[in-house]
């Protein structure tokens, strides 16, 4: 039945607003409204904001201030990376190397580029979901001039040897390769993961407010010194050339907040997903039979825990926990009649029972062990109503009669 | 949440969810586009449905229509069942997003297929 209890699991879609980054953007939405490019005093004030926050945000991921573009958020980041890129770079190839388990803007984007001629590899992830640097290798063409593979995956948080590539790209550099680049999505691992650009070796980096506790609207793209894209919005000379429109300095401004606050608690936060995911994964795995983990088991982010539920069609376990008021996601979608079960799941390799079946749970730095506890016990009583129904369910079609259900004889 | 009441209900409190050991007609049909699942097996003595089951895989409309359509037939004649419609199904449950609506569709196929096999198998109807 419908409770008042709430539990947020679905940090990986968004965070709320951190009431200190709240308190830090309020000046600029009201006494401190100046637009930064103004030469005035309101428009300096908003300039040196604006200045501070790009710090902040550099600070994050270890890169220079000026190499950070500031944007709406991660899906324009996205965006403007691989198209500013390709069509930066066209003269000199059209072919791309992806993985199979990207986020749906870096798909979009490319299924476009696609329809314009251009030439896209998306390399296995594996039953693990991880991508290889071997397969980055083979794949590799003289027209090859980017490579755009996510830090950190958005529904299981397997992590990616983004490193490695960077490596392998580098060695091609040395043989001749000029035109080759390396973006990567991190919108999911930064604030997660500690991210220093230059040990990270990729020359394009994309960052989203909203997931580091930060209001929904701001996002950046780190553009490593000397790399050359294309600006998609024109018009204005904001952001040196590379973005028109004036800057939204509250978002920018709560950005950089939050940006800040994730790097000194990094850890603290990392410590505290680590545990309740820990425990999540254990009290499951007693309680609930037929599940499948999905993802690498060391090799992810701390606070996402993925899991197939045989039998169960994801979006029903998913509205069975709301109306218990627990908030997660599953990757299957059911819309306009059309089945779409986890591309990601799906390229993991699972069938599609398991693919439409698979439930993300993410932890933020406020929930509690409590939560994990109300959790676990909804989840087992719903998953086993759920399969009582199931035709799916050898169980459920072998006996005559279920008791937790109502009837009339 | 743009379900009712009546919606959540079947959900959370699903009616006559199993599978009849003697039912004398049972189907199971497939929506081919999303894979959604519905199963029936019914008892019917004279001409009417004594009892009526329900299994059911797929989002949650399907299960919800399938709850909903076992509690509508139960006790009625085959001849009122046949007449069953997707409007009465949707309207029982206080109405579906038009992207649902699928849902209720493979609900009424699956009660005429059941009911079909029953016709054909057992001479007594």
């Amino acid at each position: 039945m419908s409770s008042t209890r709430r539990v947020y699991l679905d940090h990986s879609a968004t965070t709320p607003a951190d009431p200190r980054v709240v308190a830090a953007m309020m000046p600029y939405l009201t006494e401190r409204f100046g637009n930064a490019s103004s030469v005035h005093f309101f428009g300096q004030e908003a300039r040196g904001a604006v200045d501070r926050a790009r710090r902040e945000v550099a600070g994050l991921i270890g890169a220079r201030s000026n190499e950070i573009v500031f944007l709406s958020g991660g899906t324009e980041a996205n965006n403007l990376a691989i198209r500013g890129l390709c069509e930066a770079v066209e003269p000199h190839g059209r072919h791309i190397i992806t993985s199979s388990i990207e986020h749906s803007s870096v798909r979009g984007i490319c299924e476009a580029l696609e329809k314009r001629g251009w030439e896209i590899t998306r390399l296995p992830a594996y039953e693990d979901g991880i991508v290889k640097v071997e397969d980055v290798r083979s794949s590799l063409r003289t027209d090859t001039v980017l490579i755009s593979v996510m830090l950190a995956n958005n529904e299981i948080g397997t992590i990616q040897p983004i490193q490695e590539i960077a490596a392998l790209i580098r060695q091609e550099r040395a043989q001749g390769c000029k035109h080759l680049w390396l973006h990567t999505d991190a919108v999911q691992a930064a604030g997660r993961i500690p991210i220093e650009v230059e040990q990270l070796g990729c020359d394009l980096l994309s960052l989203s407010a909203h997931k580091l506790y930060a209001p929904k609207g701001a996002g950046a793209l780190y553009v490593r010194r000397g790399v050359r894209i294309s600006g998609q919005n024109v018009g204005g000379h904001q952001e040196r050339e590379r973005r028109a429109g004036t800057e939204a300095v509250p978002g920018i401004v709560a950005f950089g907040t939050a940006a800040r606050i994730a790097d000194e608690e990094l850890s603290v936060r990392n410590s505290h997903t680590a545990g309740l995911r820990e425990r999540l994964e254990s009290t499951v795995a007693e309680r609930v039979p037929d599940i499948v983990f999905n993802g690498h088991p060391d090799r992810r982010l701390s606070h996402i825990s993925n899991i197939s539920f045989r039998f169960i069609e994801g979006q029903s376990l998913l509205i069975s926990l709301d109306l218990e008021g627990i908030a997660v996601s599953t990757g299957s979608a059911c819309s306009s009649g059309t089945l779409e079960p986890s591309p990601v799941i799906r390229a993991l390799g699972r069938n599609d029972e398991l693919a439409r079946g698979s439930i993300r749970f993410s932890f933020g730095k406020d929930n509690t062990v409590a939560d994990v506890g109300y959790l676990v016990d909804v989840l087992s009583r719903v998953a086993e109503k759920l399969r009582s129904l199931s035709p799916l369910n050898p169980k459920a079609m072998a006996s005559r009669r279920f008791p937790q259900t109502v009837g009339r004889d | 949440m743009p379900y009712s009441e009546a919606f959540k209900d079947h959900l959370t409190n699903p009616r006559n969810a199993g599978e009849l050991a003697d039912a004398n007609a049972v189907a199971e049909e497939t929506n081919p586009v999303c894979g959604d699942r519905l199963r029936l097996s019914l008892r019917v003595v004279d001409g009417s449905i004594e009892v009526a089951r329900f299994l059911a895989y797929g989002c949650p409309p399907t299960l919800a229509c399938g709850s909903v359509l076992t509690e509508m037939i139960q006790g009625k004649s085959v001849e009122e069942a046949r007449q069953l419609t997707r409007a009465d199904l949707l309207n029982a449950l206080g109405g579906l997003p038009s992207h649902k609506q699928h849902a209720a569709a493979l609900a009424v196929e699956t009660l005429r297929t059941t009911l079909e096999s029953g016709c054909s198998g057992l001479l007594s109807w």
